[in-house]
C-alpha cells in the first residue's frame, strides 16, 4: 500500500463527482417538469388526511385544482377557517370566514335499554345492510343501527360505538362528511358547533309508535313549544324541530321535555 | 296457543351455525351435476327424515294478514276497504306495473284492517287483515279448460291474472320469466324439483301426492311458449317422487323426468342448467339466454290450478320443524301469521333462538313470530337457543376448501380480503357480484369464516353505489 494509490482513488472519485455533478444539474435544468409553487404551498395548509371530502382524490389533486381554478379556497373542510385563510392568501383572494365551525352530530339517543331491540343481529357487521332486514335491530326505524359503518367512515378517528349508538369526539371532528354519507339512516347532521341545544330524535311516528319503540323518542307532545319564551321549537310532522335562527339556547325547552329527546349541550 | 312470544329473537344471514356442527363433505364430479357443492347434514338426509313422510294436510287460520308485497317488484295497491266482504281468491290489491304482481284474498270474510307491519325484508309493508268466515266462498272464476285444450296465448295472461312467482323462494314473478324477448327463443323448460335446501320437503311432498297437476302445469307453459321439450328433475334422494313423476310424466308429449345426484346447490337455476342440458348461462345473464327455462314444481302446480280452474294462487305447501312439537307438511293461506302455524303444530317445546323462513342455506331470519307465510315461504325452521348462537370468525387458513365448494368456481377467500377491507373495486374485479350467494363456502369453511354475510352486504353496497352513480 502506498501513498499514490490511495491520492489516486481520491482524484479518480472527486472528477466522478464533479463530472456527475454536471451532468446532473444540467439534466435538472433541461428537463425540469414545471410545478406551481403555489400548489405544494397550499398542499402544506391542507388537512392531509386524504379524505377526500372535496371531492377530489386526495390532498394533492385538491392543491392543484385550486391552483387550476376549479376548487373553491375554502373547501377544505378539515381544514377549516385557518386553511382557507392560508389558501387565499397564497392565492392572493380574499374568503368570507363568516360561517361558525360545523362539526357531524348523531341525532339519536337510542343506546342499548332505551331503544328497544326488535331482534339480536350476530350476523356479519354493516349498519346498511342490517337496515334492510326486517327493519333493523332496534324496534324504531329512525335510530342509530349501531354497527359503526360511520367510524370506519371517519377518517380522523372521531366516531366511537359506545352502548349500540355512535358517539361523535366533537373536537376532533372537521365536518368532512364522510359519516353522513356513510350512515344509511340518515342520523347524522353537520351542524354548527354554537348550536348547543338540539332535537336528538328523528322518530316522526305518533306518540304511541315512537314511545313504544324508544324511551327517548320525540311523542309530539309540544311542551317544548309552550315553555320556549321565544317561539323557536314547533313540531313539524310528528317531530320538535328548533329553529337556530330564533333559538336563544336557554334549554328551557329541554328541561321541560318528558322524554328527555331535546339535549342543552350546557347544561 | 302461543302469540307474542316473550323472547327477543336472534337475527343472522342464515342458519350456518346449526348446519355447521354436522360432518361436512365435498363431493366429486358425478354425472347430472356440476363442480364444486357441498353435502349439508348429509349423516341425517339433509335434516329431512322427519317431514319426508308426512302426508301435507291444510290449516285454515282464524285471521290472515296479506301482505301486499309478496314477489319481487313493486308492491301491489290495496284496492279493499276497512269493513268490505270479500270472497276467497278475490282480487284484493292492485299490480302496479309489469314486474308486479296482484293480490288475492286467500280467506273468504271481512277485512278489518288495513295497516303496516315489519316482515323479513326492507321496512313496514302494506298489509291487509281478514277476518275468516270459513265459508270457503270462490269468487267467480274464469278457467281456461283442460290443459291440453286451452288457448296458448291465454296462459301467461291467465298465470299474471293468477298472481303466480317462483315458490322456490326467489318469488320472481312467473308471467316476466315466461315471457320470451325478441331475438330470444326457448327449447327446454325445466320443472326444477331438486329441492338441494336442507329441511324443506314441500316440494318432495307435492310431488309424492299432486304429480298430475304440476305435469299439467309443465305442458301448460310448454303449449304457451311453443316448447318440445319439458324436464322434471329430482335429485336422487328423492326415489319416491320420481316414481310418482315418471308415473305421471308416461304418456305426455315431450315431458322426461331426470334424476340428479344430491347435492347443494343442485336446485340453483345455474346448476340445474348446467346438470340437465351441459348448457351454461353466460355471466350476468339470465337463463333464457341459454335458451332455457327453469319453474320450481310448486310453480308448475300453481300454473296448472290456474290454467284449469282459474284460481288465483292462494295457498302453498310449508314444511314447519325444529323445536315444534308437530313437525309437518302444511297447505297454508297466505298472509297466514306464523305463530299460528306453530299453535297448529303444537307450540314450542322450548324457547325459540331464531325463526328462519325457509331453509338452513338460504333461508331468512325472522325478527318474530307475527311475520306471515307469503308465496315463497317453503319452510319454517324454529331453532332453539343454543342452536340459534351465532359463531366466531376465525383467520383463513388457506386450506382452498371454499374454492373447492364454490359452484360457480370463484374464489371466495380472495373475495372476503376485499370485502373486509371495504375495497369495492377490487371485490368486483374478483367477480364478487357473480355469486349466487348459496353459502356453500361459509358451511364448509374450517374456520368458520363469515364468507357468504360478507359477499351479500358488499353486492348490495356496489348495488347502492351503482345506483348513486346513475343519480
Amino acid at each position: 500500500m502506498n501513498i499514490t494509490a490511495i491520492i489516486l482513488a481520491l482524484a479518480v472519485m472527486a472528477v466522478l463527482g464533479v463530472l456527475f455533478g454536471v451532468v446532473l444539474t444540467i439534466a435538472d435544468k433541461k428537463f425540469a417538469v414545471e410545478v406551481d409553487p403555489r400548489a405544494s404551498a397550499i398542499r402544506e395548509c391542507l388537512g392531509g388526511a386524504n379524505c377526500g371530502a372535496c371531492g377530489y382524490a386526495g390532498c394533492d389533486a385538491f392543491a392543484q385544482a385550486v391552483v387550476d381554478g376549479e376548487a373553491p379556497v375554502n373547501g377544505c373542510t378539515p381544514g377549516g377557517a385557518k386553511a382557507a385563510e392560508a389558501i387565499a392568501a397564497i392565492m392572493g383572494m380574499s374568503v368570507d370566514l363568516s360561517g361558525e365551525r360545523i362539526a357531524a352530530r348523531v341525532v339519536c339517543q337510542g343506546e342499548c335499554g332505551v331503544a328497544k331491540d326488535r331482534y339480536i343481529y350476530d350476523g356479519y357487521a354493516s349498519c346498511a345492510t342490517v337496515a334492510g332486514i326486517a327493519g333493523g335491530p332496534k324496534m324504531c326505524r329512525f335510530a342509530c343501527i349501531g354497527l359503526g359503518d360511520c367510524a370506519k367512515a371517519c377518517a380522523f378517528g372521531a366516531i366511537e360505538i359506545v352502548n349500540g349508538i355512535a358517539k361523535i369526539d366533537e373536537s376532533k371532528c372537521t365536518a368532512c362528511g364522510q359519516c353522513q354519507k356513510a350512515c344509511p339512516r340518515g342520523v347524522i347532521e353537520l351542524k354548527p358547533v354554537n348550536e348547543t341545544v338540539i332535537v336528538s330524535c328523528r322518530n316522526t311516528d305518533s306518540g304511541r309508535e315512537a314511545r313504544a319503540a324508544c324511551m327517548k323518542a320525540c311523542i309530539a307532545c309540544g311542551r317544548c313549544t309552550k315553555e320556549c319564551p321565544s317561539d323557536a321549537i314547533h313540531v313539524e310532522g310528528g317531530v320538535a324541530k328548533i329553529d337556530p335562527e330564533k333559538c336563544t339556547r336557554c334549554g328551557a325547552c329541554a328541561k321541560v321535555c318528558p322524554c328527555k329527546c331535546i339535549v342543552d349541550f350546557l347544561a | 296457543m302461543l302469540r307474542n312470544q316473550q323472547w327477543v329473537l336472534r337475527v343472522g344471514f342464515c342458519g350456518f351455525g346449526a348446519v355447521g356442527k354436522y360432518e361436512r363433505q365435498v363431493l366429486a364430479l358425478p354425472k347430472y351435476s356440476f363442480k364444486g357443492g357441498v353435502h349439508p347434514l348429509h349423516d341425517q338426509h339433509e335434516g329431512k327424515t322427519s317431514t319426508t313422510k308426512l302426508p301435507i294436510r291444510a290449516y285454515v287460520p282464524d285471521s290472515v294478514d296479506i301482505p301486499m308485497s309478496m314477489s319481487i317488484g313493486a308492491p301491489a295497491t290495496p284496492i279493499v276497504q276497512v269493513g268490505d266482504h270479500v270472497k276467497m281468491g278475490q282480487k284484493i290489491g292492485e299490480a302496479n306495473g309489469f314486474v308486479s304482481l296482484p293480490v288475492h284474498a286467500s280467506v273468504s270474510g271481512e277485512v278489518t284492517a288495513i295497516g303496516t307491519k315489519v316482515l323479513l325484508l326492507g321496512g313496514p309493508t302494506t298489509i291487509v287483515t281478514i277476518k275468516n268466515d270459513f265459508q270457503d266462498e270462490w269468487t267467480e272464476l274464469s278457467p281456461l279448460g283442460p290443459v291440453e285444450e286451452a288457448d296458448p296465448t291465454k296462459i301467461v295472461p291467465a298465470v299474471q291474472a293468477a298472481g303466480i312467482c317462483g315458490m322456490g323462494g326467489a318469488t320472481f314473478p312467473a308471467h316476466v320469466k315466461l315471457t320470451v324477448g325478441e331475438g330470444k327463443y326457448c327449447d327446454t323448460i325445466i320443472l326444477n324439483g331438486a329441492e338441494c335446501e336442507t329441511h324443506v320437503t314441500c316440494d318432495h311432498r307435492l310431488m309424492i301426492e299432486e304429480p298430475q297437476r304440476i305435469v299439467d302445469g309443465l305442458r301448460a307453459v310448454m303449449r304457451a311458449l311453443d316448447v318440445k321439450r319439458g324436464v322434471i328433475a329430482v335429485e336422487d334422494n328423492k326415489p319416491d317422487a320420481i316414481d310418482s313423476m315418471k308415473r305421471a310424466a308416461a304418456g305426455r308429449e315431450g315431458v322426461e323426468v331426470v334424476t340428479l345426484r344430491t347435492k347443494y346447490p343442485q336446485g340453483s337455476e345455474k346448476q340445474l342448467i348446467s346438470a340437465v342440458t351441459g348448457r351454461e348461462v353466460p355471466s350476468k345473464k339470465l337463463p333464457l339466454d341459454a335458451h332455457v327455462i327453469v319453474l320450481n314444481v310448486g310453480t308448475a302446480k300453481a300454473i296448472a290450478d290456474a290454467v284449469i280452474e282459474g284460481k288465483p294462487l292462494i295457498d302453498r305447501v310449508t314444511t314447519v320443524k325444529g323445536c315444534v312439537k308437530d313437525h309437518a307438511n302444511l297447505r297454508l293461506r297466505m298472509g297466514t301469521i306464523v305463530a299460528d302455524v306453530i299453535g297448529e303444530c303444537g307450540g314450542y317445546t322450548e324457547e325459540a333462538g331464531k325463526i328462519v323462513m325457509g331453509g338452513c342455506m338460504t333461508g331468512l331470519c325472522a325478527p318474530n313470530d307475527q311475520v306471515v307465510v307469503s308465496k315463497g315461504s317453503n319452510g319454517i325452521l324454529v331453532f332453539n337457543e343454543e342452536d340459534a348462537k351465532g359463531y366466531e370468525e376465525n383467520p383463513c387458513i388457506r386450506c382452498g376448501r371454499c374454492v373447492e365448494a364454490c359452484p360457480i368456481g370463484l374464489n371466495p377467500y380472495r373475495m372476503k380480503h376485499f370485502c373486509d377491507a371495504g375495497d369495492l373495486k377490487g371485490a368486483e374485479a374478483n367477480d364478487l357480484m357473480e355469486c349466487i350467494l348459496c353459502g356453500s363456502c361459509s358451511y364448509i369453511c374450517p374456520a368458520k369464516r363469515w364468507l357468504t354475510a360478507s359477499f351479500k352486504s358488499t353486492k348490495e353496497a356496489i348495488m347502492r353505489e351503482a345506483r348513486r352513480a346513475k343519480k
